[in-house]
């Protein structure tokens, strides 16, 4: 029994292969602490080792220069050079983490590279009127035509269809290149049948991964753009606020919705992995329009009302966690498959509260 | 109360005085949950050398400082905001005492 106890702790700590889940250490603290610190300053050491040789190679022996001065050796100094950055910043690092406490790292990260000497109390540097919440400048930056401000808008489908269009674009030109050499070669009576057996899935693959862009364009140009403005930003718990929806383009509408929404959102790591969790905690339909027709320059127009939740989170961002408000317009239009358009807004706590504190 | 000043006191009793070798007073909040940890410090106090020496342990060591107006304690579906005032004691052996006391800025907001 304690043999197995025995084995079951050495296999803890010496876990060289295992994928590590979450971000808990689970080995043994001070070896795995000690070993990155050892492994970045070796790191640093051969940086420093191998630039020193380089340069002095090149500045006493001028005879047998190693290599000439050009692409070689700048390439050969950047290499050396940027092994000694990693080694000396991963070293500290690690060095920083055993020897300061997470506050005192949080306080020198806020301050800078060169810390100031510590007396007294600090008051770490504030960048915002107020702390952990975005800057209420990205929203107010576009005046509206109607209300105060156009919301800036969010739309998901967008990066996935520039993402497309670019591998579309790389993949069929990279098969324009093969089908060049592939014809050079038939116009001197050669076949390549190992380059045309790679062509036929290679040119399948082009035509529908343009299929597929074409046919999300046509999508994002039919339904046409949709703005939000709105009379006041920041928005605060328990206030009203007035609304313009404006969508255009040239469709018949089904059913247009509008919504407050609130939503969670969490990065962590799971193994090697960055995964990001969103889950909406507030939804509440502010307005909606039933059928209608919309045509180039007569676009449909909402106008509503509505309030943020007097008990509601303020808005809130930090480097791994954040809690969004946005308007989202869900859109159903004949011929034209569910679309949904999202456009944060910013909610700042209320101002001057005065109800009692629950005690600790 | 956000904007509100917090008044707190510490003491430190059961330990040898000459033993300690800095001690960290800090107002922070931190996020729990399904994301990892974040943390943000809004004040802190590091007392060492000279500094340290001219403390009496005897009385408590009252700190105020004033609230920012953000971010709320806030108890959400994925994550959880609270704020906590921490204090270390870092002996000359190499161990380190940490107690920490949690209190709510603002009322607790529960996902709506």
């Amino acid at each position: 029994m304690k043999t197995r106890l025995m084995k079951t702790k050495w296999r803890a700590r010496l876990r060289l292969w295992g994928k590590k889940r979450g971000g808990r250490m689970s080995g043994w603290w001070f070896i795995g602490s000690l070993g990155e610190a050892l492994f970045f300053a070796t790191v640093f050491l051969i940086g420093v080792f191998l630039s020193a040789i380089l340069i002095s190679w090149q500045l006493m022996s001028q005879s047998t220069q190693p290599l000439k001065i050009g692409y070689g050796f700048w390439l050969f100094l950047g290499v050396c050079l940027s092994f000694s950055v990693l080694g000396i910043v991963g070293f500290w690092y690690r060095v920083l983490k055993v020897v300061t406490s997470d506050e005192h790292r949080e306080v020198l990260a806020q301050r800078g590279i060169i810390p100031e000497p510590l007396s007294g109390a600090q008051q770490p540097k504030r960048t915002s009127h107020a702390p952990s919440i975005p800057d209420v400048k990205r929203f107010t930056d576009s005046p509206g035509a109607r209300l105060a401000y156009r919301l800036p808008s969010q739309i998901p489908e967008n990066g996935a269809l520039v993402a497309l269009g670019i591998f579309a674009m790389a993949w069929n030109a990279m098969i324009a290149v093969f089908l060049v050499i592939a014809a050079q070669n038939y116009l001197r009576f050669e076949i390549p049948w190992q380059l045309l057996l790679l062509l036929i899935p290679g040119i399948y693959v082009a035509i529908r991964s343009a299929q597929l862009f074409f046919r999300s364009f046509i999508r994002t140009l039919g339904i046409g753009s949709t703005t939000v403005e709105i009379e006041a930003l920041p928005l605060v718990p328990g206030g009203e606020y007035r609304l313009e929806i404006v969508q255009y383009g040239r469709l018949v509408i089904k059913k247009i919705a509008v919504r407050l929404e609130c939503e969670e959102e969490s990065t962590y790591h799971f193994g090697t992995d960055l995964r990001t969790e969103r889950q909406t905690v507030f939804s509440t339909e502010i307005a909606s329009h039933g059928r209608d027709r919309i045509d180039w320059g007569y676009p449909l127009r909402m106008e509503c009302r509505f309030s943020v939740p007097e008990d509601a989170m303020h808005s809130f961002q930090s480097k791994h966690n954040a809690v969004q408000w946005k308007i989202v317009v869900n859109g159903e239009a004949n011929r034209w498959p569910l679309y949904s358009r999202s456009f944060p807004v910013l909610v700042y706590p209320q101002p001057g509260m005065s109800r009692p504190a629950a005690a600790s | 109360m956000p904007g509100d000043t917090l008044e707190f006191e510490y003491r430190v009793a059961n330990v040898d005085r000459g033993s300690i070798v800095a001690v960290e007073c800090s107002v922070c909040w931190l996020t729990e949950g399904k994301g990892t940890e974040d943390l943000g410090v809004h004040f802190f106090q590091r007392l060492a050398g000279d500094s340290l020496a001219a403390i009496d342990w005897s009385i408590a060591q009252k700190i105020s400082c004033p609230l920012p107006i953000s971010p709320l304690s806030y108890e959400g579906k994925l994550l959880k905001i609270s704020w906590c005032v921490r204090v270390r004691f870092f002996l000359n052996d190499g161990t380190e005492l940490m107690a920490q006391q949690p209190f709510y800025v603002g009322t607790i907001t529960r996902e709506v």
